[in-house]
C-alpha cells in the first residue's frame, strides 16, 4: 500500500527502439527528457535532481555522459548524479536521493547504443580481468552456460524456450516501443542452427539502440501534479559473487534476497516485467522472484523484443507502470539485471494509488 | 543510414597479479592448476576472498586437476577474434577432481557432438607458457594432459604480471548536423547554429542548446565569421601513448570570431610559433586548398588547417583572456 | 521522509604510489576497505550496502568493475552500487553512501572509490585513445591563465601551493610524493608542461583506494562512547552544469557557487571564512587552490591567492587547505575526491596524526570533474551543531 513517504512515478517516455540510430546518445536523451517532463506536466526547471546511467565502453568514450547533460538543460546548474549502470539503478538513486525530503522532482534516464560495437567483444571487459576477460568470455556463451544447467537440472526444455521467444515477439507486436516483433511458429524456430548452443538466434535478444526517461516525485508533490500517480512501494537490488563457477546457474539467490526487500510477496503480481535477455533466464527470474502463474510476464515483449542496454532495465520500470496507469492494474514489478549469468538483480514493486 | 566513422579503443594493460592470482599463474607454468582451500571448499581458480563472507583466505593452496568433469557447456559455433580458439569449440565450467567449484575454459572438442555434460577433460598445455590463462591452451576429451609443441618448460621468475590488449572497433554515425558542418568546412565556411530561443551561438556540428535543452537544426544555421581573435590558449607537452602521433609542443587557442558571441575552443594555428603566442593576436581562418586535401596533417580540422595571424594591431582588452567560452 | 544524522565512523586509505604491482585489483580496493572496517571495528557481515565509485573504466580497461569487485568487497546478498561522475566521483561515491543511512533505509553502509591507472595510461584514457590529447592539464591551462590575468596574482603562488601541499604530503604516511627538498626555486626551475603550469606544480598519477563507512546516529553515538569519535555530515550538495554554452566562465563555474552555498545553507554556515576551520579542497594544479577558494566565495574574488600568499593556508596557518598533501601529492583519480572527504572527516575526529589541524571541529571537502563542472562538496563537524543553535 501506498504510504505518505512513498515515491511516485509521474511521467516517462521511451525512445523509438531501433537497430541503429543515427542519432547521438545525447540527442535520444534530449528527446526522452523532454517527452517524460511533458508527460509528467512539469518543466525541466521544475526538475531538483537529474541521475543517468550509461556506460563509457557501450558507447566508445571515456566520460561519454557528459555530453549528455545538454540533455538536461542543467543552466542554472543541477544536483545531477550519474552511474555506470543500467538506468533503473540510476532511479534507485533518485528515490534514495528524494527520500531526504529536501527535494520533490527527480529526472531518471538511461541510454545506450549498442550498434555501434559488437557486443562479444565488449562485455568480455565486465569480466574477471584475470581468469575471464582473456579468454573473451562474452554475455551469450554466459547465457549459454546457465541454459544448459537450466535445461539439465529439468527446469526449463528448448522447445519452452523458443515458446518464450515466440511469446514475448507476438505480444511485442502491440507495443510501441519493440524492434523485433512478428508471429514464429515454435517448431520452426526449433529447427534453426544453434548460435551458442543451445541457445538459437530466438533465444537471444535482439541489438538495440534507444533510451528511457522517467520522472519521480515525492508523494505529496506527485498527487498535486498527476491524477494517476504509480507508487514506487518497494525497491532493493542485490548482487551474488560474481565467478559463475562457484554459484549454481540453476537459481538466483540475489533475485530472492532482493524481491523479498522489496515486499513482492505482501500481494499479488499482476504483471512482472523482466530483464530477461535469454528465453532461459525467463523461468529462472519468475521462479526466483516467487511469482506465480496468474501473473503476467513481460506482455510488452520485454527485452527479447527490445533490449537498449543500459535502458533496459528502466523500460521494463515504465511499462510496469503503464500497466498500472493505463491498463488498470494495481500492483506490479519490474526487474533489472547485470553481469554474467544473472549476477546482479534489481527489484522494483509499483502500486497504484489509494483512492 | 548516412555516414559513419570508424574508430578503435585499443590499449596494451598491464595488470599486476597479486599473492594469489600470482601464485596461480606462475603454477600454470609449471603445467600445475591451483586451488585455493576455505574451510571444506577448494576454489579453483584461486580467488583472494570467501565469496559468501568476504574473509581473507589463507593462501593454503592445493593442487587440483588435471583432469576434470564437465558441468555445463555451450558450443560457440562462431568464435570471435578474442575467443581462446578460432575454430567451434565449447565454453565449459569444469570441475577439476579435489576442486569443489567450477573454472570456466574453453574444451576443444572438435565437433559439438563430442560434448557431453559429465565428460572427462583434461588440460591441452601450451608448449610456452607465460602465466596467463590461455597457458591452457584448451581443455580437451580425455584423462590424460598434453603439451602442443616443444615444452619450453617453467617460468624462470614467479609470474607478477599479465598483459590484456583489448581492442574494440566502433562504427559511429556522423549526425545530420555534423555533415551539414562539415560539408560547410569543406566548401570553407564555418556553420554556427543561433538558439531561436535564448540566442547563443554553437558550433554547427553540436546540435543542442544546452540551455534550453532544445535540439536546434537547418532553421537555425548561419555562417560564422572567419576572423577573430585569440582570446586564450593552452600549450601541450606531447605523452607518449599508443596513438599518439604528436611528438613537438603544440598549441591550441581559443578563439572569439569577430561580430559573434562565440569562442571556437582548442584551435590549431599556422605560422605561429609557440614563443610568439600571446592573447589578443588578430586571427583569420585558414582552410586547405583543392590540392591540400588529400595531404592535411592530423591537426587539421576537416578542411581547415587552422588560424594564422593577420598582421593587424593585436586587440588590448583585458577582459579576453576570461572568454574560454 | 526522514533525514537522520550520518557519521563516519571507519576511514581507510592505501599508500599511494605510482604503481601498485604488489597487489590484484581487488587486493587495492580491499586494503582500503578493510583499514576501515578495523578503524570502525566492525566485520564484513556488518556492512549492508556497498557504494563503489571511479572514474572511467577505460583507465584501466575493466568494464563495470563492481561486478568482478563484489567478493572482494564482501557484497555477496547485498546491494552493490557503482557511481560515476568523472573528477568528483570519489565525492558523490560518499554521498551516495550517506544518502543510503540518511533515509533511514541503512545502518551501515561501505564507501569505496579507487583507481589503479598504471594499468593503463591516463592520457589515453582521458583522450579516449585518439591522439593529441590535451590531457587534463592541457584542458585546465587557459582557465588557470584566466584567473592570474583577472585576480593580479603574482605568478609565485602557484609555486607557494605546490610546495605547501608536498610538504603537508610528508606529513601523511599514505601520500604518494613525499618530496621534502622541495622548495620555490625548485619548482620553478620544473620543466613547463601546460604553461603557466610546471611540472612540480602538477598532481602525479596514482594507484590507490579510500573507502569509508557510514552509519547513522545511534551508531555514530555508540562510536563516541567507545572513545572513537565520528565524523557527522553537516551537510552534503552536489551540482553539474554543461561545460560549452558562450558566456560561461569555468574559472568561477555558478555550478562551484551554488554546490557552496547549498552545503554551507545545510551546515548552518554564513561566513564559511570564519566558521569553517580548514577545507581539503580538489586542487590537481596548483592554481586552483586561490581559484576554489575564491569560487567557494571562503575569499571574496581576487582575494584567493592573498590567502595563499601570507600563509594563511599553511598547516598552521588560519585557514588550513589540503593538510593531507592533496591531490598535488596523491592522485588515483577516481579515489581523489573521497579522500578529500575523508581527510577532512580525519581532521573533525583528530585522528589526521601529523597533519592535523588543532582543535579542527568543522571541514569542509570539496571534488570537482570534467571541464570544472561537476562538484560535490560536504560539511563534517565532530558535532551534530557546532555552532550551537
Amino acid at each position: 500500500m501506498p504510504n505518505a513517504d512513498d515515491i511516485a512515478i509521474i511521467g516517462w517516455n521511451v525512445s523509438p527502439m531501433v537497430r541503429h540510430t543515427d542519432k547521438t546518445e545525447a540527442q535520444m536523451l534530449l528527446e526522452v527528457c523532454s517527452g517524460a517532463v511533458e508527460h509528467a506536466g512539469i518543466t525541466r526547471a521544475e526538475i531538483d535532481f537529474t541521475c543517468a546511467g550509461s556506460c563509457d565502453y557501450v558507447a566508445g568514450q571515456a566520460f561519454s555522459f557528459v555530453q549528455n547533460i545538454d540533455a538536461l538543460g542543467a543552466w542554472p546548474p543541477k544536483r545531477d548524479s550519474h552511474v555506470e549502470m543500467d538506468g533503473a539503478w540510476a532511479m534507485y538513486e533518485a528515490w534514495l536521493r528524494l527520500q531526504i525530503g529536501d527535494i520533490d522532482t527527480a529526472l531518471v534516464m538511461g541510454s545506450g547504443r549498442s550498434s555501434t560495437a559488437d557486443p562479444t567483444l565488449i562485455y568480455p571487459m565486465e569480466m574477471d580481468p584475470y581468469y575471464l576477460a582473456p579468454l573473451g568470455t562474452d554475455a551469450t556463451s554466459f547465457a549459454a552456460l546457465q541454459a544448459r544447467a537450466l535445461i539439465e537440472s529439468g527446469k526449463v526444455t528448448e522447445r519452452q524456450m523458443a515458446e518464450i521467444a515466440a511469446r514475448t515477439r507476438r505480444d511485442g507486436k502491440d507495443s510501441a516501443y519493440a524492434q523485433v516483433t512478428g508471429d514464429f511458429d515454435v517448431d520452426a524456430l526449433l529447427a534453426e542452427e544453434y548460435v551458442n548452443a543451445p541457445l538459437r538466434r530466438h533465444d537471444l535478444p535482439p541489438i538495440t539502440d534507444g533510451a528511457c526517461a522517467v520522472v519521480i516525485a515525492r508523494a505529496d508533490r506527485a498527487r498535486e501534479l498527476c491524477d494517476n500517480p504509480v507508487f514506487i512501494t518497494g525497491f532493493a537490488h542485490c548482487t551474488e559473487a560474481h565467478y559463475p563457477g562457484v554459484r549454481s546457474l540453476t537459481e538466483s539467490p540475489s533475485i530472492t534476497l532482493a524481491a523479498k526487500a522489496a515486499g513482492v510477496d505482501e500481494g499479488p503480481i499482476e504483471v512482472a516485467e523482466i530483464q530477461a535477455a535469454y528465453t532461459h533466464e525467463e523461468p529462472l527470474i519468475v521462479e526466483a522472484l516467487g511469482l506465480g502463474a496468474d501473473t503476467l510476464v513481460n506482455p510488452s515483449g520485454g527485452p527479447q523484443a527490445a533490449n537498449p542496454i543500459m535502458a533496459t532495465g528502466l523500460v521494463r520500470v515504465t511499462e510496469a507502470a503503464r500497466q498500472i496507469r493505463d491498463l488498470g492494474k494495481s500492483r506490479t514489478l519490474a526487474h533489472s539485471t547485470s553481469g554474467p549469468c544473472l549476477q546482479q538483480n534489481l527489484v522494483c514493486v509499483l502500486e497504484g494509488d489509494v483512492k | 543510414m548516412s555516414e559513419v566513422r570508424e574508430m578503435t579503443i585499443q590499449f596494451p594493460y598491464k595488470r599486476s597479479l597479486g599473492p594469489v592470482v600470482g601464485a596461480f599463474m606462475t603454477a600454470l607454468t609449471e603445467q600445475r592448476i591451483l586451488g585455493i582451500r576455505n574451510g571444506e571448499q577448494v576454489i579453483c581458480p584461486p580467488i583472494e576472498w570467501d565469496p559468501a563472507t568476504g574473509n581473507e583466505l589463507a593462501h593454503d593452496f592445493v593442487d587440483v586437476g588435471p583432469a576434470g568433469t564437465v558441468e555445463s557447456w555451450s558450443w560457440v559455433a562462431k568464435p570471435s577474434e578474442q575467443h581462446p580458439l578460432d575454430h567451434p569449440f565449447a565454453f565449459a565450467l569444469i570441475k577439476l577432481d579435489g576442486a569443489t567449484t567450477s573454472i570456466l575454459h574453453a574444451v576443444d572438442a572438435g565437433s559439438i557432438d563430442a560434448m557431453s555434460t559429465g565428460m572427462r577433460v583434461a588440460p591441452r598445455w601450451k608448449g610456452t607458457r607465460v602465466g596467463h590463462i590461455t597457458d591452457i591452451d584448451a581443455f580437451v576429451p580425455g584423462e590424460a594432459s598434453e603439451v602442443a609443441g616443444d615444452d619450453t618448460g617453467p617460468a624462470a621468475e614467479p609470474v607478477e604480471m599479465m598483459d590484456y590488449n583489448a581492442s574494440i572497433a566502433y562504427t559511429l554515425p556522423v549526425t545530420a548536423n555534423e555533415l551539414r558542418a562539415e560539408q560547410a568546412n569543406v566548401e570553407g565556411r564555418f556553420l554556427g547554429l543561433k538558439c531561436p530561443k535564448c540566442a547563443r551561438l554553437y558550433t554547427g556540428g553540436r546540435g543542442f542548446c544546452p540551455i534550453d535543452a532544445i535540439e536546434l537544426g537547418p532553421a537555425d544555421e548561419v555562417d560564422l565569421p572567419q576572423k577573430g581573435v585569440i582570446t586564450n590558449y593552452t600549450i601541450i607537452e606531447p605523452v607518449p601513448y599508443p596513438g599518439q602521433t604528436m611528438t613537438e609542443p603544440f598549441a591550441r587557442v581559443m578563439v572569439l570570431l569577430d561580430g559573434a558571441d562565440i569562442v571556437l575552443g582548442y584551435q590549431p594555428t599556422i605560422d605561429l610559433a609557440v614563443t610568439d603566442l600571446h592573447i589578443g593576436i588578430r586571427v583569420e581562418a585558414v582552410w586547405a586548398s583543392d590540392a591540400e586535401l588529400d595531404d592535411l596533417a592530423s591537426t587539421a580540422e576537416g578542411r581547415l588547417l587552422g588560424w594564422i595571424p593577420t598582421g593587424e594591431p593585436d586587440v588590448t582588452d583585458p577582459d579576453l583572456v576570461n572568454r574560454i567560452y | 521522509m526522514s533525514h537522520q544524522p550520518c557519521a563516519i565512523v571507519g576511514i581507510g586509505q592505501t599508500h599511494h604510489k605510482k604503481a601498485r604491482r604488489d597487489v590484484s585489483f581487488a587486493g587495492l580496493v580491499r586494503e582500503a576497505a578493510q583499514r576501515a572496517l578495523d578503524d570502525a571495528q566492525m566485520t564484513w557481515t556488518d556492512i549492508d550496502a556497498v557504494v563503489v565509485g571511479k572514474a572511467p573504466d577505460l583507465f584501466e580497461g575493466v568494464m563495470k568493475p563492481e561486478l568482478y569487485l563484489s567478493d572482494a568487497l564482501g557484497a555477496t546478498g547485498k546491494p552493490m552500487f557503482r557511481v560515476h561522475t568523472a573528477g568528483s566521483v570519489g565525492g558523490t561515491t560518499g554521498i551516495v553512501a550517506s544518502h543510503h543511512v540518511e533515509t533511514g533505509r541503512f545502518e551501515r553502509v561501505l564507501a569505496v572509490a579507487f583507481e589503479k591507472q598504471s594499468e593503463g595510461n591516463a592520457q589515453f584514457a582521458l583522450g579516449s585513445g585518439k591522439s593529441g590529447s590535451l590531457g587534463a592539464g592541457g584542458a585546465f591551462a587557459p582557465y588557470m591563465r584566466s584567473y592570474i590575468a583577472r585576480s593580479g596574482a603574482p605568478l609565485d603562488i602557484g609555486p607557494m601551493v605546490a610546495v605547501k601541499d608536498r610538504l603537508n604530503g610528508c606529513k601523511n604516511e599514505y601520500a604518494h610524493l613525499k618530496l621534502k627538498d622541495i622548495d620555490l626555486d625548485t619548482v620553478k626551475a620544473s620543466p613547463m608542461l601546460w604553461e603557466p603550469v610546471r611540472f612540480l606544480e602538477s598532481c602525479p598519477s596514482s594507484d590507490g583506494a579510500c573507502a569509508a563507512i557510514f552509519t547513522n546516529q545511534a551508531g555514530g553515538e555508540a562510536a563516541a562512547k567507545a572513545g572513537r569519535q565520528p565524523a557527522w555530515i553537516l551537510g552534503s550538495a552536489v551540482r553539474s552544469e554543461p561545460s560549452t554554452f558562450p558566456g560561461r566562465d569555468p574559472v568561477r563555474p555558478q555550478g562551484a557557487v551554488d554546490c557552496a552555498w547549498d552545503v554551507y545553507g545545510q551546515a548552518g554556515i554564513t561566513n564559511p571564512r570564519e566558521q569553517i576551520d580548514c577545507a581539503e579542497l580538489y586542487v590537481p594544479f596548483s592554481w586552483y587552490e586561490p581559484m576554489w577558494l575564491e569560487a567557494h566565495d571562503i575569499a571574496e574574488p581576487g582575494e584567493g591567492w592573498k590567502m595563499t600568499e601570507r600563509g594563511d593556508t599553511a598547516l598552521g596557518g588560519s585557514f588550513p587547505v589540503n593538510m593531507s598533501g592533496g591531490v598535488l601529492s596523491s592522485n588515483p583519480i577516481g579515489a581523489s575526491g573521497l579522500l578529500r572527504f575523508t581527510e577532512a572527516a580525519l581532521q573533525v575526529r583528530g585522528m589526521a596524526g601529523e597533519h592535523q589541524v588543532e582543535g579542527a571541529k568543522v571541514a569542509l571537502a570539496q571534488a570537482y570533474g570534467a571541464a570544472a563542472q561537476y562538484f560535490s562538496m560536504w560539511v563534517v563537524s565532530n558535532s551534530l551543531d557546532p555552532f550551537g543553535s
